[in-house]
């Protein structure tokens, strides 16, 4: 288990990290969440003890990082944001080295860096100098450096940045499978990436944590209220008069022209209930609907919420964050189309 | 820590770095040899080795940097740190892996700089003690210049600038003698003597008279144990203040 205490650090007078607290629990995948510049490397920067806190600790299965660093690094493999390989080494060499470096015995070492190279498909790349690999090859040398040693935790700093879809895919893949046996904590500001492998979900922002929870609750939280997509063929003003008629409905927020007498509505509801009502009341107006679906409100709009600025931020801080907030949106579209075409490529 | 001393080792050898630094340093070693061959007093034919210790002293300001600048600066540099950072292993211990690494290559050009003393047994006489006293004076400042420009090493993040303000500390450390000897601080005689005991020089050429006294061999070795730790304070602090 690790247990994060009031984990702050202070850069000079500027603040990176405040006073976060969350624990991971054993066999779980903990999503990292924030924009840039949030402080998710500082944070794992301090969980692997390469960097001291200015105030709180990290409680790895009891031991604290301040008081007793080997013990816990012994059981943390890390994979920082930059993969920490020398470029002028050989693969195996390098893993062989770092095996060494973590402590493991002598005999064991060979089979633990095969297993780690076959795990992150390597083997074949073995014989090749770190420098000569693409970013995707040293990432993979790097997470192999991760796993030497078989900790218990996994602390991963952006794990796909720089890989292929292909390759994105494949990494998420063994993230859940190490999942059966290990402790992962992985941050990223790829929102699909989280949907993707995590159960449980920190978001940070400005070096303070804004939510910790499972991602269902956090996507209810967002709202009680639905959203609801209809198509429907008729008149737009006969229509909206319809829609807004029906009891439970608050507003329509959106209407699309789609094509010869067709638009689409977007419309909030109080509940779900109130599909029923607006069918009936439509139809019994003779307009066809062609299309009825609940938008959900998903972990995006809780990313940007949750992310927002508080208003005791100042105006400069709010602006760089929504700019921060809409690069991640839109990384994380890119990954999502990304993503589709790998898996295009996949089948 | 062995790991990452044979990896440092390795480094070093499996790449052209030690063999163009010990190349370059046998170059300088027998311009100096011939100097002192050359320039040999026609009633005695003798010349002194020590000579040749005390002259590559000074070629030292600028050979031994080129094997420390990389150290720290470069892994700070390549991000690669991180590694032993966040490994069951402590500052100190990957200190003194990186300090013995380096050893470990000067001891090989010293090794490989007996080939002058072995052809000048060919052809006279050696005396050994002196001979001997000589290399480990050598050895033993080699060890303090190393120490040096690794803390010089541990300051930046760019191996060049490592390698020039290492020069610059060794300069002082060569210097200091020159130093205590202007007016200025032998108007002040307790500074000269503070100066004085600081000075290499003088320690160096007991060894090069087949001298061997224990203080000056705790003196060579206090300093290089000092400036160890003030490596890993250093290395200490930065760790407190990156990003």
């Amino acid at each position: 288990m690790v247990e994060i205490k009031n984990l702050t650090k202070y850069y000079g007078s500027h603040p990176a990290v405040q006073d976060i607290s969350f624990t991971v629990g054993d066999h779980e995948v903990l999503g990292f969440l924030g924009p840039n510049g949030a402080g998710k490397s500082t944070t794992m920067n301090m969980i692997t003890g390469c960097l001291p806190s200015t105030a709180g600790t990290v409680l790895v299965d009891g031991y604290d990082i301040a008081k007793d660093p080997l013990e816990v690094k012994r059981r943390i493999g890390y994979l920082p944001e930059l993969p920490p390989v020398y470029t002028d080494m050989r693969v195996r060499d390098y893993l062989m080295f770092a095996a060494g470096l973590k402590g493991v015995p002598r005999d064991k070492r060979a089979k633990q860096v095969e297993d780690a190279m076959e795990r992150l498909h390597i083997t074949d790349v073995q014989k090749r100098i770190i420098g000569n690999l693409s970013k995707g090859y040293r990432q993979r040398v790097g997470f192999a450096q991760a796993l030497l040693g078989s900790p218990k935790f996994l602390i991963l700093d952006e794990p796909t940045v720089g890989l292929d879809p292909k390759q994105v895919m494949e990494v998420r893949r063994l993230i859940k499978d190490l999942a059966k046996d290990h402790t992962i904590i992985f941050s990223t500001h790829i929102l699909a990436e989280v949907t993707a492998v995590c159960e449980r979900v920190v978001i940070i922002s400005q070096g303070r944590i804004r939510a910790v929870d499972t991602i269902e609750n956090l996507e209810n939280s967002v709202s009680s209220e639905r959203k609801l997509c209809l198509k429907v063929e008729g008149e737009i003003t006969k229509v909206t008069d319809i829609i807004n008629s029906v009891e439970g409905v608050s507003s329509i927020d959106e209407i699309e022209f789609e094509s010869d007498g067709v638009s689409s509505y977007t419309v909030t509801a109080s509940s779900d209930t109130v599909r029923k009502p607006l069918m009936e009341a439509l139809l019994a107006k003779d307009c066809m609907v062609l299309e009825i679906t609940a938008i959900h409100a998903n972990l995006e709009d809780v990313f940007v919420r949750l992310t927002a600025p508080t208003k005791e931020e100042s105006f400069e801080e709010l602006g760089r964050q929504l700019d921060a907030a809409r690069e991640a949106e839109e990384a994380a579209k890119q990954s999502d189309k990304a993503e589709s075409s790998g898996e295009e490529d996949a089948e | 820590m062995f790991s990452l001393y044979k990896k440092e080792v390795q480094s070093y050898f499996c790449s052209p770095f030690a063999y163009i630094v010990s190349a370059l340093f046998l170059l300088v070693f027998s311009m100096s040899f011939i100097q002192g061959i050359s320039n040999m007093d026609s009633s005695v034919f003798k010349f002194s080795f020590s000579n040749i210790f005390y002259n590559n002293f000074f070629y030292f300001i600028f050979m031994i940097p080129l094997l420390t600048m990389r150290t720290f600066a470069e892994e700070r540099k390549s991000h690669t740190e991180t590694l032993w950072l966040s490994a069951p292993i402590t500052i100190p211990q990957v200190v003194l892996a990186k300090f013995f690494a380096v050893a470990t290559v000067f001891l090989v050009m010293m090794l490989l700089s007996l080939f002058f003393p072995l052809v000048a047994a060919v052809k006279g006489s050696v005396i050994v003690s002196s001979l001997f006293c000589g290399y480990l004076g050598f050895f033993l400042w080699g060890m303090v210049c190393i120490a040096v420009g690794m803390m010089m090493s541990a300051l930046t993040d760019n191996p060049i600038i490592a390698a020039v303000l290492g020069e610059t500390a060794m300069i002082f450390l060569i210097f200091i003698d020159n130093f205590a000897a202007t007016d200025l601080v032998t108007s002040l005689p307790f500074l000269q003597k503070v100066l004085r005991w600081f000075s290499t020089e003088i320690r160096f050429n007991t060894f090069s008279q087949g001298l061997f006294t224990l203080s000056d061999l705790v003196f060579f070795i206090t300093i290089t144990a000092v400036v160890l730790i003030w490596t890993i304070i250093i290395i200490e602090k930065r760790r407190w203040s990156r990003g």
